[in-house]
């Protein structure tokens, strides 16, 4: 093909090729008018626009990225890390592990009955409160509730704001889901405190119980993060106790410690008892079950808590 | 490293304006010789060799391709410039390594392409391209009058062969429909509407390649025989 010089300059020429194409070339000594057959074309321009937008869309890349790895990380935390815990116990011991939002990210057999109350059960994603009717429901079921039984939620929650929330929900929602069907006891202990704050017990705060619950003691008293002070949440009713914060939740956690994955089970009714003895002095309200267990006996001798005879009891279970 | 920040300056004064980009280039060329000089291993000659215009178009495409992030910008145009010279090298090579009839002849009489005898009526051809270089400068000057220059039309033309044909067919109409052309030429502006309306061409891509679209209008009316001469088989939608 001939080209046509239309142009020259210093460093370069416009040639006109024969398909009418304007195009920039090397000036190799052109002469305006000439005809030449093979130019050394100046490859160009269109590079001039690409550096701008490839370094536009590199920058917006990098800042999608980031957004991503932010919601990625975020959505991480709310919706997949667990957060929280919570131990169903019937007789059957399940864990319920949440994501931030309440929802279950994984389920766990803590024993036999667990497992098998669990099998063929899928609840990931579902929400906690849907969760534990369902497997109250399976429970049933399968037996392993009836009538006159009790369930335990023992609830293990970074802060005293969520654990109080759950625990309401629970109890409001399974109670009604339960309603006119069967009726059973819902208990629902901080697993944090090991302070079982049930409903039926009425606890009184207990400096002295304390000790008596070796293991736990040291996490109850200590610190107890934000489950002990409020621990006395009326809302676990048996306003009774007015726990200065921390003493009560010392208190029962005798229980909780001893087995840890088996604090209801082993004996709801001792643990009320023992709950019962913490209080010292005025014969907290009452908890018959106090002097069942003959435990009573003993735990009426203190006064003040000195459960440090009780020490090596604790077992309150053990007594029954 | 002021001096590179100058530099840098310098460069993109130099891709905007076509006088910036001469005087660059003209300050430069100590350093485009030297460059080239390092690929012949010989001074360049001025006048003969072609590797030294060749360098020069390069330096001019490092202008318009530079960016700040490309790093130095005299490295780049000496990559750029050595990147050139291979290419045309090879490209020699494979056409046998032909001679520059503008090479002086040894003698120094003339060159060689006064000096060697050859078929061809030389002087006819003189003739032409005389006759063909008026036609240009006076097409040069006739866009001058429409703001549009040579060099704004190199950068203008569509590269790809479809907007090309789309651009000519657009053309095509014009020269058929009667008074288009004498209206251009008067109101010296492209009609773009009546054109897209007219040929089928997309008013887009007309608009975005106006200056190309006035330069062939130009060329389609009087006076510019030898250059449409020249186009003259594509311009007919006949494939060369």
């Amino acid at each position: 093909m001939e080209y046509m010089v239309m142009e020259c300059h210093s460093s370069y020429a416009i040639l006109l090729d024969e398909e009418g194409r304007f195009l920039k070339a090397a000036n190799l000594h052109y002469e305006v008018g000439q005809m030449v057959r093979e130019p050394v074309l100046m490859r160009e321009e269109a590079e001039k626009k690409l550096p701008f937008f490839r370094w536009a869309a590199s920058g917006i890349a990098a800042v999608a990225a980031c957004l991503l790895i932010l919601f990625g990380v975020r959505f991480y935390r709310d919706s997949i890390r667990p957060y929280s815990s919570i131990y169903l116990s019937i007789n059957p011991e399940v864990q319920m592990e949440l994501n931030r939002k309440g929802n279950v990210v994984e389920l766990t057999g803590l024993n036999e009955d667990g497992e098998k109350l669990l099998e063929g059960y899928s609840g990931k994603g579902k929400d906690k409160v849907t969760v534990a009717d369902e497997l109250i429901d399976r429970a049933i079921e399968m037996g392993f509730l009836s009538e006159g039984g009790q369930v335990s939620f023992s609830i293990d929650a970074p802060d005293e704001a969520v654990f109080r929330q759950y625990g309401t929900e629970l109890r409001t929602r399974v109670q009604e889901h339960l309603d006119g069907r069967i009726s059973v006891t819902i208990r629902i202990t901080d697993r944090n405190a090991e302070v079982p704050a049930s409903s039926e017990t009425t606890e009184k705060p207990v400096e002295t119980s304390v000790e008596t619950t070796a293991g736990t003691l040291p996490s109850a008293e200590e610190v107890p993060p934000s489950p002990d002070t409020d621990y006395d949440d009326t809302d676990y009713e048996d306003t009774d106790h007015e726990a200065p914060g921390h003493g009560e939740a010392a208190a029962t956690a005798a229980p909780a410690t001893e087995a840890p994955s088996v604090p209801a089970t082993e004996a709801p009714a001792p643990q009320s008892s023992a709950a019962a003895p913490v209080q010292t002095a005025p014969p907290a309200g009452g908890d018959t079950d106090y002097d069942d267990d003959g435990n009573g006996g003993d735990y009426d001798d203190d006064d003040d808590g000195d459960d440090e005879d009780d020490d090596g009891d604790e077992d309150d279970g053990d007594d029954d | 490293m002021d001096s590179g920040e100058k530099i840098i300056q310098q460069v993109y004064a130099a891709k905007e304006d076509m006088r910036e980009a001469d005087r660059f280039i003209g300050a430069y060329m100590p350093f485009i010789r030297a460059e080239t000089a390092k690929w012949l291993k010989r001074p360049p000659v001025e006048g003969h060799d072609d590797e030294l215009s060749i360098a020069m178009i390069a330096f001019h495409e490092a202008i318009c391709g530079y960016s700040r992030m490309r790093g130095s910008f005299l490295k780049y145009a000496s990559m750029l410039i050595r990147s050139r010279l291979i290419d045309h090298h090879r490209r020699e090579q494979r056409h046998g390594g032909v001679l520059s009839l503008d090479m002086p002849s040894e003698k120094g009489d003339g060159s060689l392409g006064e000096i060697l005898a050859d078929g061809r009526d030389h002087s006819e051809e003189l003739a032409l391209k005389e006759a063909t270089r008026a036609e240009i400068e006076e097409l040069s000057r006739q866009m001058e009058e429409f703001g549009v220059s040579l060099t704004d039309v190199a950068g203008n033309c569509p590269k790809q062969k479809r907007t090309l044909a789309a651009c000519q067919r657009a053309v095509r109409y014009a020269e058929e429909e009667p008074g288009l052309l004498e209206d251009f030429l008067r109101t010296k502006r492209v009609p773009v509407t009546r054109l897209a309306a007219g040929s089928g061409v997309e008013k887009k891509t007309l608009e975005r390649h106006r200056k190309y679209v006035a330069a062939l209008l130009l060329i389609h009316t009087n006076g510019y025989e030898i250059i449409r001469g020249h186009l003259k088989q594509v311009m007919k939608g006949v494939t060369a």
